[in-house]
């Protein structure tokens, strides 16, 4: 099973994150999913997306386990604070987060208040992206390897 | 789980290196780092304690030119081998596409291998999953060290199921056997996910037909 997105997914996925930093003042966003991988950022302040998707799904679900333990579903939203920028971390659905970057000129309250419909904005996104019976506009019909050998190689070896 | 961006053309994949505490897990992706082409590779990140055990994971994002017309990213995680940190162990392991499972060969620690294995097997269990569907290798490591076990017997020990799997020798810190397994699960990895994605294909296909 995979997580496919097409152009069009892209372009609708941009449009609410372009509306939120605006709306929110914040500086940048990355949406991943809860295994670690980027499904897209926008703005500034997300120069390591990658790095920033793998401990962002890393912190997010180490909350979820803390709220199992509190006996509540779960935290549906994160928050660290720093001392010139700060993140806040929401849940799109299970498998779907949303992480903000602000700097703390921004208000907190405001990345909160409109993070909540960008969150439903994409949900709604990402029920469609994962229905069963979606069908892909032009997709590949096959992917093809580059080639038979070696994927990586250390420098100077043979 | 992959991810596929027809947009960008782009595809993810996620392997996890997997084994019990201070078998060179960590090791790997170090020496993966400092040997790999730098246009390859992005930074290796360790969430790990003072003693510099990991603590969460080690992440390293690897690139490579794999699929024709598609830019193929490989996001290479560690799990933290100490036995409490279970949980966290699971967290990493979610949507996984292959796994490494890095063995000591030291005669030793045989036992924490086999609990280490039968710990992979219980997490994928628990999330839904099965090692005999996911593509994974067995890397041998500490094979410079004094008492090792044969690799015939980590063989007979761990790679025991009805198909055998690729298994390789190696001494991780000074690289022998890393990049032979690292590139023997990045072809596992892509072959699954070429076959899976073709059978999809075929399948919508016969939708549109009937």
């Amino acid at each position: 099973m995979s997580l496919t997105l097409v152009e069009k997914d892209v372009l609708r996925l941009r449009r609410v994150l372009v509306e939120l930093l605006e709306r929110s003042e914040s500086d940048g966003c990355v949406v991943c999913d809860s295994g670690g991988y980027v499904i897209a950022q926008e703005g500034r302040g997300t120069q390591d997306p990658l790095l920033i998707s793998a401990l962002g799904a890393g912190v997010f679900a180490a909350s979820r386990e803390l709220a199992r333990i509190l006996g509540e579903d779960e935290f549906s939203a994160v928050f660290h604070q720093g001392e010139k920028k700060s993140i806040f971390i929401r849940a799109v659905n299970r498998e779907v987060l949303l992480v903000i970057i602000f700097s703390n000129t921004a208000n907190v309250g405001l990345v909160r208040l409109y993070a909540a419909p960008a969150a439903t904005e994409m949900r709604v996104l990402f029920d469609e992206i994962s229905a069963p019976d979606r069908k892909i506009e032009h997709p590949e019909k096959a992917f093809v390897l580059t080639r038979e050998g070696d994927f990586f190689r250390a420098p100077g070896a043979s | 789980m992959s991810f596929i961006n027809f947009a960008n053309r782009e595809v993810q994949l996620k392997i996890v290196y997997y084994g019990p505490g201070l078998c060179g897990k960590t090791t790997n992706l170090q020496i993966i780092h400092r040997m790999i082409a730098t246009d390859a590779k992005g930074n290796l990140t360790s969430v790990a304690t003072s003693k510099d055990r990991t603590l969460f994971f080690d992440f390293m994002p690897l690139v490579a030119n794999a699929l024709e017309g598609y830019t193929t990213r490989f996001q290479m995680y560690t799990v933290p081998g100490q036995v409490m940190y279970n949980t966290t162990r699971r967290l990493v392991l979610r949507g996984t596409d292959g796994i490494v499972f890095v063995a000591d060969s030291q005669w030793s620690k045989m036992a924490e291998n086999v609990e280490s294995w039968a710990n992979l097997e219980e997490n994928l269990r628990l999330q839904g999953d099965s090692i005999d569907n996911i593509p994974y290798v067995l890397q041998f490591n500490k094979r410079d060290l004094p008492d090792v076990a044969p690799s015939h017997y980590l063989d007979f020990l761990l790679n025991n199921r009805g198909v055998r799997r690729p298994s390789f020798s190696a001494v991780a810190t000074d690289g022998t056997g890393v990049f032979e397994t690292l590139n023997m699960v990045a072809r596992l990895v892509l072959n699954r996910f070429v076959k899976s994605y073709a059978r999809k294909e075929s399948k919508e296909s016969e939708l549109v037909l009937v």
